[in-house]
């Protein structure tokens, strides 16, 4: 066998991992073991001139396996791979330890850290000294692309692909396409008209060659992988259409948040507390008026409801400061004579031209309310009968440090934006997961924000968290461009760490075929043992420890690996701190 | 001295590696006597693994995998918990105190569960004390 030559880099992260944990300690310690060759630390290993350290020791030196102490590998391992594919080594040659999200952010004394970092990466050399080159496996893509949810994110990503003479087809579980945006009159910061904008869209959208639309549709579940998905959409009850498509776009949108459960607000009791999404219905029909049908004299508009309070999300929905402004706007030119009232937790005007419209609002005579988002909400209450007004809003103003009573005859509710209640559905048929507030999980928060975990399924618009049109836009068209950008090439490159059939152990005891959840593995009567389709195994690595016999090599993952690994972790214990 | 356990932890990829990260990512502080092991899915972990880690010196195994209903590969996790019970069952005949063993499921969210998992089972095991099951198997080794 081949001599193991093996090489380690500790990276600081800057300070991230060197002021807890002592690189120079581990890199030194690391030297002392069997087959490493040689073990640096260096400020950041992710950057160039650290990769380029790997790539020339891995020359100069003949290393043939490679160990980085770092972040996460969900963040660089795939960086790393290439580094060593760019040395002309086999990129699965490569292990990360994590120091930093398992070390140096989670603990407080230097010695123990430095302790467990080494052991870390004592297991990570272990496991790399058992690794084997595996051969890249690439598949066709199929050049169509599935989009479900026909929103002004899921129109936006169906036309730009369509448009590159590719198949879409557009899953939408309503009768009607265009999502929130065509509930929406007037759009901040510009107030340009919702419907111009969609109705063009939509429009072009049905006419298109490309498109094929499936109205009153709900997905149920999804067969394969990137590159060759399908599904069986039942159209009704006595049709289905099968399809098959190379990726998926997930556009599924948001649910507005229902108020009633607030009991301040008294939604649903007092007749003349609205949400935010009737207020523009209200304004899509031009008139503005109490239930009783009079031209309300004041108007007080409530920020946050929702959002940004432990007891219903935490998250802040971002686009109601900004649609509460336009409501004042609209107001003001529709009813001049009105009092208007934003009664606000805090002003958020995160986005282009927005702060711009803040100010400007501001001038036209609307008295800008605070309240205590976190520990008091205002409260509603009916009006007597000596009021001149219908209801009268409580409360305490957090500026002044005054409870004021504001008359009112329409409140408008800012209702938060949430993922929809069968989130899950979606989620399990795609195979992608969800954060604590059920909106879906890109792959890296920061720098691969449509993409998910799995490969060849993208989340876009408001979906993946409260966003407004604009944004929603830029991750449908990137996410569009992404796909492109595959189909382009025509083919991918699939995860190898499948798992693999030693004929010669194997007993024929059909144990793996059970377990597996891809139904990956046949039986081969004649040889009697079991055989692994490797397109269709996803290396999860159930069969491996099902089989009785360890027949199943589990790539990657294999028992000589993790053992190994183990036993590393164990070499150095907390003990002697 | 105090007595300072050393755990060994499989985490599935998908849900609970990824938890822990954020756990890291949000600098949630908490004990640092869990060596966490990846592996793509719970149901790849066997029994040898966690016989090894006693073996090696662990004082305690914690399994993570993503909550029932959720795993990546539908349900690895329930295949998991299966073999969980039995290897509770046969590391207790090999006079391991079952609390040493213990299958938790973190999603990738929770970074502070993850965080509470590894305190929780570290005073576990402080309280259970060093696990001397690889001192009995360097004598038994010895003997034969
Ligand atoms: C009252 C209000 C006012 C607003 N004002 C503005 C504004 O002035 N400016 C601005 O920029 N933004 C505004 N927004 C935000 C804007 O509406 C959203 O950013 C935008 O609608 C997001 O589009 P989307 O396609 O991501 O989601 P959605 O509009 O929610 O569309 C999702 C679509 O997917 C469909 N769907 C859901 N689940 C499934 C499923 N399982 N299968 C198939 N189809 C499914 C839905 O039926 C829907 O058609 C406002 C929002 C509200 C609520
Ligand atoms: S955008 Fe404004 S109103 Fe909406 S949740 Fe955030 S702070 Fe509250
Ligand atoms: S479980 Fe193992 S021994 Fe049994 S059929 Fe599958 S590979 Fe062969
Ligand atoms: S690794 Fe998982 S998907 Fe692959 S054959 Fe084994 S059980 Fe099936
Ligand atoms: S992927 Fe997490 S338990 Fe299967």
């Amino acid at each position: 066998m081949e001599e193991k030559r093996i090489g380690v880099y500790v990276c600081w992260c800057g300070n991230n991992i060197a002021l807890m944990v002592d690189v120079e300690a581990v890199s030194e310690e690391m030297k002392k073991l069997p087959n490493v060759v040689i073990a640096k630390n260096y400020k950041y290993m992710c950057s160039d001139p650290g990769q380029d350290l790997i790539i020339n020791d891995i020359k100069e030196h003949n290393l043939n396996r490679i160990v980085v102490a770092a972040c996460s590998p969900r963040i660089h391992e795939l960086t790393f791979r290439k580094a060593l594919e760019n040395a002309g080594l086999n990129p699965y040659m490569f292990e990360m330890a994590n120091i930093r999200e398992q070390v140096s952010w989670v603990h407080t004394n230097r010695e123990e850290a430095t302790r467990k970092a080494k052991s870390l990466v004592v297991g990570a050399i272990n496991k790399v000294s058992f690794h084997e080159p595996l051969d890249k496996r690439s598949v066709d893509i199929d050049p169509a692309t599935l989009i479900i949810g026909g929103g002004i994110s899921g129109i936006s990503a169906a036309l730009l692909i369509a448009d590159s003479g590719n198949k879409v087809y557009l899953v939408e579980k309503t009768g009607k396409l265009g999502g929130h945006t065509a509930n929406v009159d007037l759009t901040f910061p510009y107030l340009y008209s919702a419907q111009q904008m969609i109705d063009f869209k939509i429009k072009r959208l049905i006419n298109h060659p490309n498109i094929e639309l499936f109205l009153d549709t709900q997905i149920e579940e999804i067969f394969g992988y990137v590159g060759n998905f399908e599904t069986t959409l039942k159209i009704n009850t006595a049709e289905k259409v099968e399809l098959k498509f190379g990726n998926i776009i997930v556009a599924t949108g948001l649910k507005t948040f229902d108020p009633s459960g607030i009991e301040e607000y008294g939604y649903g009791k007092l007749p003349d507390v609205i949400t935010s999404s009737e207020f523009e219905k209200m304004l899509l029909h031009g008139k503005v008026q109490t239930k009783e049908g009079k031209v309300p004299k004041n108007v007080v508009i409530i920020h946050c409801v929702g959002s940004r309070n432990k007891n219903y999300h935490e998250y802040c929905s971002r686009t109601c400061c900004m649609t509460a402004l336009k409501y004042s706007n609209q107001l003001r030119s529709a009813l001049p004579h009105s009092n208007i009232f934003q009664v606000y937790a805090d002003m958020r005007a995160f986005g282009k031209g927005c702060e711009e419209f803040y100010t400007q609002s501001s001038r036209k005579d609307i008295m800008f309310l605070m309240f205590d988002q976190q520990n008091e909400l205002p409260k509603i209450r009916e009006a007597g009968k000596k009021d001149n007004c219908n209801l009268i809003v409580e409360i305490n103003e957090k500026l002044s440090g005054e409870p004021i009573e504001v008359p009112a005859d329409l409140v408008i509710l800012m209702t938060s934006m949430e993922a929809h209640e069968e989130a899950k559905n979606i989620a399990h048929a795609v195979g992608i997961s969800m954060c604590g507030n059920d909106f879906y999980i890109e792959k890296h928060p920061k720098l691969d924000p449509v993409a998910t975990t799995t490969d060849g399924v993208y989340i876009v618009g408001t979906c993946q968290g409260p966003k407004d049109i604009p944004d929603s836009i830029s991750q449908a068209e990137a996410a569009a461009a992404r796909i492109l950008a595959i189909i382009l090439q025509g083919s991918v490159h699939v995860e190898v760490t499948t798992a693999f059939v030693n004929e010669e152990v194997c007993c024929g005891c059909q144990t793996c075929i059970c377990v597996c959840p891809y139904t990956a593995i046949s039986f081969d009567e004649e040889k009697n043992v079991s055989v692994v389709n490797e397109i269709l195994c996803k290396g999860c690595g159930t069969c491996g420890s099902a089989c009785p016999t360890g027949a199943i090599r589990c790539r990657h993952f294999t028992d000589k690996q993790i053992l190994s690994q183990i036993e590393g972790l164990m070499s150095i214990t907390l003990e002697e701190v | 001295m105090d007595f300072k356990p050393t755990i060994v932890s499989f985490l599935c990829n998908w849900c609970s590696y990824t938890g822990a990260d954020l756990a890291g990512t949000s600098r949630m502080k908490y004990a640092p006597n869990i060596r966490i092991i990846r592996v793509m899915c719970s149901g790849r972990i066997e029994p040898t693994f966690i016989l090894k880690a006693f073996r090696e010196g662990a004082d305690g195994v914690l399994i993570c995998g993503c909550h029932p209903g959720d795993c990546h590969y539908h349900e690895g996790n329930y295949k998991c918990l299966r073999r969980f019970h039995l290897i509770q069952k046969y590391i207790q005949q090999m006079g391991i105190n079952k609390d040493r063993l213990r299958l938790d499921w973190v999603s990738a969210s929770e970074g502070k569960q993850f965080a509470e998992l590894a305190d929780e089972m570290t005073e576990t095991i402080k309280e259970l004390g060093p696990c001397e099951v690889k001192n009995t198997m360097e004598k038994l080794d010895k003997i034969c």
